[in-house]
């Protein structure tokens, strides 16, 4: 589900579309600069700026300052009605008043397979504590309407509020080719993608991309294909599927079937998408044998 | 004559610099300081120069920056052979020799570190996307450094190493932790880090205590006591994992960097 631009409010931060009264410089709900000029490429990628050193975002009770321009880290003061959640290797320090604790998650053995964090820890204010990634990009501010929802590909997540509920489900984007006799799986979004809802009141959603982001609204129906490794997070209205495109090469050798494919995933409107410009390599060439949904074109 | 005062090294400079002679932290420029008191470390210009002893180092780069030194005769810094970039042939060069030779081998640390002498031309940088720290040292300072951080020292620093007792779980799963430890005595020096990603800076007052993820600690004055900490996390599955966190009780300056290395919870 987009969100629907606020209707009457002096500022409608055009990055989140969350409404304020456009003063101190910074939207108070993600973080991005008012005063500058909204980057749009010719074919609609909108260029999601960074947050700026010392910029504030306001939740709850509580702020979140972000700092730093390579790896920023994102300082929660935390009010003691407020709290957050984590996967536990982005914490970075803490107020030792914080007080820590545990998230129970469902599925141990599948998200250890799926090489997803086991331990999601919460944090209960009052006192500061901060978090990090670990490798240099951008944090991402997705604040998160009563009701609405976003998927986020897997290991992007670094921290959400405390009234966003946490799942986690299969991504069901997967091929598997021939090496001999033996069939080799790919998932190239990941196994699992992470889903976010917030529930009572504004959520925040904080994730960490690689490189630069940019973002853009899907018409109904209208798709667009992406590197699946480039893919951030999307609404959970956007459907998803491989599309898989075979070069013809001149001679037999240089054939579809052992040429190098291309694996694209075909993301389909209505609804918003966001992507980064640092993407894994695809993996996995020549012929397809299974896969989940997908389309195929030769050229 | 009016001096302006580095906000970072607190070295006095000639009024309309604009970078400090002592650490080249800009001088026009206002500092960052979070809401809970740390201060981001300041980024120096591309190609900012600054001096120490009759030499003079120039900062090159802002995603890896190189440390480019011109040695004066007399002259000499040492490091981890590794991270020299290049040198000017003539430049001589000697070895320092650390004792301690088998903890360092078991704590993955160099036996040898690399001494170059002026009068040359020799550069340094690291691995990855980060930050020079310039720390200028006072006659008695003693600074304790994560291994492996320090970029160059000038030669009127000691060195030698320590470990860290009861952090054995903390940062080598076991092996045990070893910490740079620089000191100074009747000169100044100057010591050169390389933070990955964004580094900053506390100062703790005395008793004050912050929680760190060891793979975020960069430094501390030798004043600021660390100890490991043990969280106890439940999860259905596995019923309890621990994590461990460096808890850091001041007096003293305490420096961290944002992109971490994470040694597992175990």
């Amino acid at each position: 589900m987009t969100m629907p631009p606020a209707q009457g409010a002096a500022y409608t931060c055009p990055y989140c579309r969350m409404a304020s009264d456009g003063g101190g410089g910074t939207c108070p709900a993600c973080g991005a600069p008012v005063d500058i000029r909204l980057k749009v490429s010719d074919s609609g990628w909108i260029e999601q700026p960074p947050i700026r050193d010392m910029a504030h975002i306001r939740f709850g009770h509580s702020t979140c300052q972000v700092s730093g321009t390579y790896v920023p880290v994102a300082e929660m003061a935390l009010h003691d009605q407020d709290s957050v959640f984590f996967s536990h290797h982005v914490l970075l320090h803490t107020d030792p008043n914080v007080r820590l604790g545990n998230l129970p998650l469902k599925g141990g053995w599948k998200r250890m397979r799926a090489g997803m964090p086991l331990i999601m820890m919460t944090a209960q204010g009052p006192g500061h504590i901060a978090f990090s990634a670990d490798e240099p990009g951008e944090t991402l501010a997705v604040p998160l309407a009563p009701g609405r929802a976003v998927d986020v590909v897997e290991h992007r997540f670094l921290v959400a509020t405390g009234n966003v509920n946490y799942g986690w489900q299969n991504a069901n984007v997967w091929f598997t080719t021939q090496d001999g006799d033996d069939e080799e799986w790919h998932y190239p979004l990941g196994r699992t993608m992470d889903t976010f809802q917030a529930t009572g009141g504004n959520g925040l959603l904080l994730l960490h991309a690689p490189g630069n982001t940019f973002i853009r609204d899907l018409a109904p129906g209208q798709r667009i294909l992406v590197q699946p490794g480039g893919l951030i997070w999307k609404d959970q209205s956007v459907r998803m599927f491989l599309h898989f495109e075979y070069p013809h090469g001149q001679y037999w050798f240089s054939s579809a079937r052992y040429q190098a494919k291309s694996t694209w995933l075909t993301l389909q409107g209505p609804g918003r998408i966001a992507v980064q410009s640092v993407f894994e390599r695809p993996e996995g060439s020549g012929s397809v044998r299974r896969s989940s949904g997908a389309t195929t074109q030769y050229w | 004559m009016d001096r302006i005062e580095c906000q970072w090294c607190k070295a006095q400079n000639e009024m309309g610099r604009t970078n400090c002679t002592t650490c080249g932290a800009p001088l026009d420029k206002k500092d960052l300081v979070t809401d809970s008191g740390w201060a981001e470390a300041p980024r120096l210009r591309d190609m900012t120069e600054f001096r120490f002893s009759s030499s003079t180092c120039q900062i090159e780069g802002e995603i890896v920056p190189v440390a480019e030194i011109a040695l004066a005769q007399g002259d000499s810094v040492f490091f981890e052979h590794h991270v020299m970039l290049w040198k000017e042939p003539q430049v001589p060069m000697s070895a320092l020799n650390t004792g301690g030779g088998m903890k360092r081998m078991l704590g993955g640390m160099p036996h040898i570190l690399s001494v170059a002498h002026g009068p040359g031309r020799v550069a340094f940088s690291r691995d990855a996307t980060g930050e020079v720290v310039v720390l200028p040292l006072h006659p008695s300072m003693e600074l304790d450094v994560r291994e492996h951080a320090f970029l160059a020292g000038t030669h009127s620093l000691t060195y030698s190493f320590v470990r860290i007792k009861g952090l054995a779980n903390v940062l080598h799963g076991g092996g045990g932790m070893y910490m740079d430890r620089f000191v100074t005595h009747n000169e100044p020096g100057l010591l050169l880090l390389h933070g990955y990603g964004n580094v900053f800076q506390k100062t703790l007052q005395h008793g004050e205590k912050i929680m760190v993820e060891p793979g975020g600690f960069l430094y501390k004055d030798s004043s600021v006591t660390m100890n490991a900490v043990k969280q106890n996390v439940k999860t259905g599955l596995m019923g309890g994992h621990s994590m461990y966190l460096a808890e850091m009780s001041g007096p003293g300056r305490v420096g961290i960097q944002s992109m971490y290395v994470h040694h597992g919870s175990e």
